[in-house]
């Protein structure tokens, strides 16, 4: 019985992790191609490691003299980095409200933002293109930043969050003379710090791989986002494959990195907040 | 989902100088967050809704508007091609909806089954989701491209693969897998932290009683984690509506208009051919098929959703 369970076992490890690796193919044979000389790409049979790897693709990158790929490497982390924290203290703070205090009419507005969460956001595009207008932020950074932070599901997954700190806490300091900000500053925020670092987490990925936003609401190439300039550049360069797979290395390197030295975080993050929603 | 009373308490507590000083509190915490969200969900919500009655050419010139009643449905319902890219949307829909949810609970039952290397496992399955789907798409046109290594091995074995990509039958589907390949990450994992809530007591019960495997995964596990299915079933529909960013970066709605879906269709209606007013009719009735999509998963769920 047991012998044949773990038999079992080393061919299930060896199915899935199978699927994992092919799963990920597509990011080896990218790193693998930025290093090779765009004839060296599509050659047969494939190499995992080229005979004669080169810098020369990212350079080609860097200096290409038709886009300027460091000023929307640039844009793109000043974007996500004002995303992040901005929405950071915006939505703790709202849903601090939301789980901590008890005022009138808190489940009415909890309810519709809840039904707000069901709205596609594809049905917003247009009416948000002249509300940018109006406000005279659209094409800059802002048009991208802005409607991010009003994002529903992190208010309702950080309220359940707070919610499940007990307040029995709060209660002691209220009786201190601590006010609701103080409560929220020095006690809440500081032991809500997971969620808080798995909602950081997932609004760097969202924003940071963001396509629809800055293809419609941005249109001088100056302040263009990295998603948008990857595919100008790659439609530009058809047949330069060691190029194009640079490129798309130096947009997917980050996130990839970030969720190998987090993963924690995103994987649990994501389980906890959607079994208990 | 569970939503916990938190009213303010009625009875001698209402009214007090205690609890106005709450209610203030309160408000100030969510003002600044609602005076955002009006402006940027609720106001435009309501711009689009109003935009679908009315005549609007060019987004930006908003005068002599006039009130047209249906008009813009009704022409979106005589144009066959509208109707042909809403009709491409439930293909991709009938791809992306069922795979992602078969494949991810499989992915899910056979890591919680208990395997070697679980979380590295769990985490390389994961990785295309936080990918960027723009430079993703960069690496399979090439992978999928005329005279890429993997069509070469093929050729070489003698078969003749289709440039998947290319193809006017195989496009949309092609789209839809590689959205699967993308998302279904997701969906394991919330799968595995239901699996992983199922009391083993009730399986090891359903054993004794002489269930085989099969039927325990049929009457024990599939029914206790139904309300996850639930959730996942509406978030992959939402989901495979809004897929403009898949196509857009893959085939850009190509070849010929074999992957323009409703998504793709309402952006080029809307900033292409500056018919902000049919655009909007068109948004309009996508979410109204969402809603009604959920309406009936919501009402079906009395049948098979065990909380």
């Amino acid at each position: 019985m047991q012998k044949k369970n773990k038999g079992l076992k080393i061919f299930l490890t060896i199915f899935i992790l199978s699927i994992g690796l092919i799963a990920n193919f597509p990011f080896i044979f990218m790193i693998s191609s930025s290093f090779k000389v765009s004839g060296e790409v599509m050659k047969f049979p494939w190499k995992l490691i080229s005979e004669n790897p080169t810098l020369m693709n990212f350079k080609a990158l860097f200096t290409n003299g038709i886009y300027n790929f460091q000023k929307w490497y640039l844009n793109t982390i000043v974007m996500t980095g004002l995303t992040i924290l901005i929405k950071i203290f915006f939505v703790s703070f709202t849903a601090y409200g939301f789980a901590k205090i008890k005022f009138k009419g808190k489940d009415f507005i909890f309810l519709i933002l809840l039904s707000a969460m069901m709205i596609p956001s594809d049905i917003m595009i247009i009416p948000r293109y002249m509300i940018f207008k109006n406000l005279h932020i659209l094409d800059s950074m802002w048009a991208l930043i802005l409607p991010s932070c009003v994002d529903v599901y992190f208010v309702f997954l950080l309220r359940q969050s707070f919610i499940s700190i007990p307040d029995s806490i709060s209660e002691a300091a209220k009786i201190d003379g601590c006010d609701h900000f103080r409560i929220y500053w020095r006690i809440i925020f500081p032991l809500a710090k997971p969620a808080i670092a798995t909602m950081a987490l997932f609004s760097f990925t969202w924003s940071w791989n963001d396509y629809m936003g800055p293809y419609l609401y941005i249109s001088t190439m100056d302040k263009q986002m990295l998603s948008v300039g990857v595919k100008l550049f790659s439609s530009g360069m058809i047949q330069d494959y060691g190029t194009q797979m640079a490129a798309a290395t130096v947009v997917l390197l980050p996130i990839l990195i970030a969720f190998l030295f987090c993963q924690k975080f995103f994987i649990e993050g994501v389980a906890s907040s959607a079994v208990k929603g | 989902m569970k939503m916990e009373k938190t009213s303010a308490p009625k009875g001698r507590t209402n009214g007090s100088k205690e609890q106005k000083k709450e209610n203030r509190y309160g408000w100030l915490f969510i003002s600044p967050y609602l005076i955002f969200f009006t402006i940027f969900t609720g106001i435009p919500f309501l711009i689009a809704i109003v935009m679908s009655f009315l005549n609007v050419k060019y987004i930006t010139r908003l005068d002599n508007l006039k009130f047209v009643g249906f008009q813009n449905f009704i022409k979106i319902f005589k144009n066959k091609e509208i109707i042909a890219s809403l009709l491409r949307t439930f293909q991709y829909s009938l791809v992306y909806v069922p795979l992602i949810m078969v494949v991810g609970f499989a992915l899910a039952f056979i890591l919680n089954k208990g395997v070697f290397l679980k979380n590295t496992t769990r985490s390389l399955v994961f990785m295309p989701y936080v990918s960027n789907m723009v430079a993703v798409a960069v690496i399979f046109k090439v992978l999928l491209g005329n005279n890429s290594p993997i069509i070469v091995a093929l050729r070489n074995m003698g078969f003749n693969p289709p440039l998947l990509l290319q193809d006017l039958k195989l496009a949309l589907p092609t789209v839809a897998i590689i959205s699967v390949w993308k998302g279904v990450g997701l969906n394991m994992v919330v799968y595995l932290g239901a699996l992983q809530e199922v009391p083993s007591e009730l399986i090891e019960a359903a054993q004794i009683d002489g269930a085989t495997k099969w039927q325990r995964i049929r009457k024990v596990i599939i029914p206790m984690i139904s309300p996850t299915t639930f959730f996942l079933t509406i978030s992959s529909i939402i989901g495979s509506f809004q897929n403009f960013t898949c196509i857009q970066a893959l085939t850009e709605g190509g070849p010929g208009q074999a992957t323009t879906v409703m998504s793709v269709n309402i952006v080029r209606t809307a900033f292409t051919k500056f018919d902000t007013s049919l655009a909007s009719a068109m948004a309009l009735i996508m979410f109204v098929i969402v809603m009604i999509v959920t309406l009936i998963q919501w009402r079906g769920q009395k049948k098979w959703v065990n909380y």
